[in-house]
């Protein structure tokens, strides 16, 4: 590969004359080979693309700490490829069109070679739309839509959690056994719940069980009453709810007032940490999924956690969560790409990552996890777990109750959905 | 200095010359100054969104607080011209303009024989329709995963072409249709159409006594004022080559009004474009700073209310008007900024 | 009919509480007209007030704290449910100095000043309880749930709604049996007018401001068990306060009350039978009114309409 020595921002600034220049000379489509000097002594920045505010500032920040952990971790071993790693981190507002302008900013005037973190799609989707177009690596930590690694999935983003059809895929056969056929959907009304939904409902057909009845919740909902009374009026034996965000928290509280927790099965799709972290225990009801949880009985989680408790000593929540730990494995699988790969080069980092295997004992869960190549979504172990009730440590929340390998929770639907660009449409660069 | 008058019978004043001049140099220095180019096209469209939306706040002392919904609705039909029928930059923005000015205009109908606080309300709760329909419309929108992968189509005029894929160009772009809007506002506002505005906001019912068709007069600035949105919306959804629900939303709308006021709309035709600039750099600015950037930006908003609630464009123009040691210069800006009003 | 009743009950609940978030701003409009956007700041600031008053971890207030911890729940909760408005009273009051500079000008800088405030209330609630989601402790008594002809209602729900009648109760009879009341009944906006009738406008204006901002703080605490806490709570309440003024009428207390019981029957119905809707019902009968009547259902002539 032929090395110039051209910045990128002397570059883009000589693409700028050009067109300022002669506004008749044709401007193809955005699809310049770029190569950048690599000097060894210059630090390889990050752009940290998590929100610090808006519905998902929390998690946004738990998604952080867990960045930055895996790269001091990286920093004290003396850095990557003898560079140190440094970052950059830009609020992205939980909003899209600022995840956009943020991006532009990262790749354009920092000349990050990577970007990390997510929470919401949008913003996911608005970054890596940016990141595609200048080639740019992002990881999509913490989104758990399945069009992340279906319909929006893209040669430069990697998508680290868990999404809707794996946790579906993980409660609903057992929960058909465990509490019946009749089954209720409580849908937030937009991409992610219609998704999570459509998965269930294929999965609740196929093992012989019957959706009495759909209702859908309109994002920002903040009253459950009247919905809870017609849930209430229909009886079911299991609730599947694919409810986010703040609607979440809201149903929650007044779930367990109404202790309907008890009175019939609940699937929720995924709880995130930091959303219930602090919480009264009544306030989890059913059964959740989650990548991980701090107290799995497995070799180097009780490390992790005190390297945690060590590293933030001053947060408040007092051990890790599955945003955090899905930050963490992110970054640190990342940075060990481009140590693999030798360079910076984002081909060879794609590719390096493309072929992803971690094993079991790495990753800190029951199965060995591999990135899938098709949809660059991380296939890993998927846990159920319900509210810990009777526990004497506030911080022991969760009761894992079962966890499912990769291969039983596959989104299979995925690979049809995902048409990625292709390498050579993606354009290159060394920083 | 010329007087406000003769400045407002001109087609170009000084003002527009100075700023296009700025603008048009800014590829040039926006790098050394710690800035990036895409951020000059944000901003760009930003004024023309803003100089569309003053028409409506500081003109007509109407005030829309659902504005987002236009500006949307532009960037959607953009978006889904270019992906949906095919692939260009002018029939885009026309069906883009187009859309935005029939929903204005329906929502018009509603509004216009309202005021004030019910005026205002009315917009937000059709801001707020606007905003569930791109939700829950996902297979026509993207729902909140947005309308991906909207192409910039290349501008073409007879025989000349340019690619307008990288953000350069599309600023240049962008700022020749700032310029017209610019031109066109101007004349707008100093027509005898835009002297009845400002007679409505003076006293609507004392403008209806004089005569004239008020709720014609409001029906038409607002189907403008959102076509205008809608112009800018199109820009946006090529700058970002994806459209989202977000800019629909409340608080998106709530900052075109914030901008706009903090500039000086009331009292100046440039005050928007001084509270675009002034929003987009404090955020960019400020937001690499400290995190609790909204914080200071709160702050430094309610001070600036307290003490010089005319916005900075007033402000300006208090601080020439009062002193004795005027200085050519700064009678210069003064005369720049209050040369939109009398 | 016996699946319409239900529903009938808890949307008229709902909409008591509607009203109960909409009685401070309509306060402030009515006496003031005075579009107060830091209504849901404030009311987000009485919720978090109330949380670290009912907390039993005061150990930075030394002996005072502990003596504190020991009393039940349900004193705590008591002293809170006063104490944390009044605190938002005090802040609400504040604000109304600051506003001070505003009067005489145009409407929209008081607007913009208290768009101003609610931006930084919201940040600095951010900032000293971190952006993540809280609770209000509630006691036992009120929490939990009861049967009723074969469904579970939430006991909290039916408190609250008591509470959402007693401040409008109390706010009436302030209106009704109170020479403040009288005043502000006979416009107060009109400055010469009260004078006249030997009324300190100053003082009656930061009373008014003390006593919204207080009603705000209050509504908070009694909707937190319901809606969870988050810094940015407070949206979900002034949008839906802004609207029932609108819908009512400004400067008509009973407009606001069936404004908000209206509201809370539409998002009570369309929840059960047209659930995705339930949000958008309260903008659509918004429309619906306003397209009819021009100053809502039983607004009265006001400065804000110019």
């Amino acid at each position: 590969m032929p090395r110039k020595t051209l910045t990128r921002r002397s570059m883009l600034k000589k693409v700028g004359l050009v067109s300022a220049g002669a506004a008749a000379t044709v401007m193809g489509p955005w699809r310049h080979n770029r190569v950048y000097a690599a000097a060894s002594d210059k630090p390889i920045m990050i752009g940290l693309t998590s929100d610090a505010s808006g519905q998902y500032a929390n998690s946004g920040a738990s998604d952080r700490r867990g960045m930055m952990m895996a790269i001091s971790e990286f920093n004290e071993r003396g850095g990557v490829l003898g560079r140190k790693v440094e970052t950059i981190h830009i609020d992205t507002e939980t909003t899209p069109a600022t995840g956009s302008r943020v991006a532009e900013r990262l790749i354009t005037r920092h000349e990050c070679a990577f970007l990390i973190g997510a929470v919401s799609s949008g913003v996911a989707n608005a970054i890596s739309q940016v990141a595609q177009k200048y080639g740019t690596v992002y990881l999509n930590t913490n989104s758990s839509s399945p069009t992340e690694s279906g319909k929006n999935c893209r040669r430069v983003k990697f998508v680290w959690d868990g999404n809707g059809t794996n946790f579906a895929q993980a409660a609903v056969r057992n929960a058909i056994s465990a509490y019946g056929t009749k089954w209720m959907l409580m849908t937030n009304d937009y991409v992610w719940g219609h998704n999570t939904s459509a998965a269930t409902r294929k999965l609740v057909d196929q093992f012989g069980g019957e959706i009495v009845d759909e209702i859908l919740v309109p994002q920002g909902t903040r009253d459950f009453s009247a919905m809870l009374l017609k849930v209430q009026q229909a009886a079911p034996q299991v609730v599947a709810a694919a409810v986010g965000g703040d609607d979440q928290k809201a149903m929650r509280q007044q779930v367990s007032q109404l202790g309907l927790g008890e009175s019939m099965a609940w699937i929720n799709n995924q709880q995130d940490w930091p959303d219930v972290y602090g919480l009264p225990l009544d306030n989890l009801f059913g059964v959740f999924g989650t990548t991980w949880y701090w107290k799995l009985d497995l070799p180097g989680v009780a490390e992790f956690v005190e390297r945690y408790q060590e590293a933030y000593p001053d947060t408040k929540m007092r051990v890790p969560g599955n945003v955090f730990y899905n930050g963490y494995m992110a970054t640190r699988e990342l940075l060990s790409a481009v140590e693999r790969a030798g360079s910076t080069n984002n081909r060879k980092v794609i590719q390096e990552l493309e072929s992803l295997k971690v094993s079991a004992s790495d990753r800190m869960q029951h199965h060995d996890a591999y990135m899938n190549p098709a949809t660059h979504q991380m296939q890993q172990t998927i846990y159920l777990a319900t509210a810990n009730q009777g526990t004497q440590n506030p911080d022991d929340m969760f009761r894992v109750l079962s966890q499912s390998a990769p291969e039983e929770i596959r989104d299979a639907d995925a690979d049809a959905a995902c048409m990625m660009e292709s390498l050579d449409d993606t354009p290159t660069y060394e920083m | 200095m010329a007087s406000g008058e003769s400045v407002a019978a001109r087609w170009v004043s000084r003002q527009m010359v100075l700023l296009l001049v700025v603008l048009a140099t800014l590829p040039l220095w926006i790098e050394s100054i710690g800035l990036y180019p895409y951020l000059g096209v944000e901003i760009a469209i930003w004024m023309i969104y803003g100089l569309g939306f003053n028409l409506l706040l500081g003109y007509s002392g109407l005030p829309s607080f659902g504005h987002g919904a236009f500006f949307g609705i532009g960037a959607y039909a953009f978006g889904l011209f270019q992906l949906r029928v095919f692939e260009s930059l002018f029939l885009g923005i026309a069906c883009a303009v187009t859309a935005a000015f029939v929903a204005g205009a329906i929502v018009a109908c509603f509004l216009s024989h309202r005021r004030g606080i019910y005026f205002a309300l009315m917009t937000i709760a059709f801001g707020q329709v606007f905003w569930f329909i791109s939700i829950k419309w996902h297979t026509l929108t993207g729902g909140e995963d947005g309308l991906l992968n909207i192409p910039r189509p290349a501008f073409e005029l007879g025989v000349a072409s340019a690619g307008l894929g990288s953000n350069t160009a599309l600023f240049y772009f962008v700022l020749v249709v700032l310029a017209v809007v610019l031109v066109a506002l101007w004349r707008l506002v100093h027509s005898p159409f835009g002297k009845v505005l400002q007679a409505i906001r003076q006293n609507e019912v004392r403008a209806r006594f004089v005569g004239y068709n008020v709720w014609l007069f409001k029906w038409t600035v607002f189907a403008i004022s959102a076509a205008i949105a809608g112009l800018a919306g199109s820009l946006f959804s090529m700058a970002q080559q994806s459209a989202y629900p977000d800019v629909m939303s409340l608080h998106a709308s709530g900052i075109i009004v914030m901008m706009t006021l903090i500039g000086g709309g009331f009292v100046s035709f440039w005050g928007p474009v001084i509270g675009v600039a002034v929003y987009f750099l404090a955020r960019d600015v400020l937001g690499a700073v400290t995190e609790t950037w909204l914080l200071w930006f709160g702050l430094i908003f309610v001070l600036a209310v307290l003490f010089k609630p005319e916005g900075i464009a007033g402000a300006w123009q208090q601080h020439v008007g009062s002193g004795d040691r005027r200085s050519l210069a700064r009678r210069a800006v003064a005369g720049f900024l209050s040369a939109g009003r009398k | 009919m016996s699946h319409v009743l239900p529903h009938l009950l808890n949307g008229l609940s709902l909409g008591l509480l509607f009203a109960l978030i909409a009685l401070g701003f309509m306060l402030i409009v009515g006496v003031m007209e005075l579009i107060n956007l830091a209504h849901g700041s404030l009311f987000a600031l009485g919720a978090y007030f109330a949380m670290v008053i009912i907390s039993p971890d005061l150990a930075w207030l030394g002996a005072a704290g502990e003596a504190w911890a020991v009393l039940p729940l349900p004193v705590r909760y008591g002293l809170a449910v006063f104490l944390a408005p009044v605190l938002v009273a005090i802040v609400g009051m504040g604000l109304e100095l600051c506003m001070r500079r505003t009067y005489g000008k145009k409407a929209e800088y008081g607007l913009l000043l208290t768009f101003g405030a609610a931006l930084v209330i919201e940040e600095t609630i951010r900032l000293v309880w971190g952006p993540s989601e809280q609770y209000l402790q509630v006691p036992q008594a009120i929490s939990g749930a009861f049967l009723f002809a074969g469904l579970i209602y939430s006991k909290y729900k039916l408190y609250a709604a008591l509470f959402a009648v007693g401040a409008i109760a109390a706010v009436w009879l302030f209106l009704e049996r109170t020479p403040y009341g009288a005043i502000i009944k006979a416009g107060a906006h009109d400055s010469e007018m009260v004078r006249a009738l030997g009324i300190n406008l100053t003082r009656l204006r930061l009373l008014v401001f003390g006593l919204g901002a207080g009603l705000a703080g209050f509504a908070g605490i009694v909707m937190t068990p319901i809606w969870g806490l988050r810094p940015h709570v407070g949206i979900d309440a002034v949008i839906p306060a802004f609207l029932i003024i609108v819908l009512g009428g400004v400067g008509s207390f009973w407009g606001a009350v069936i404004g908000g019981i209206l509201v809370g029957l539409a998002v009570g119905f369309t929840g059960a039978y047209a659930s995705e809707l339930s949000l958008l019902s309260m903008y659509l009968l918004l429309i619906a009114v306003v397209t009819f009547r021009a100053r809502g259902l039983l607004g009265r002539k006001s400065g804000l309409e110019a």
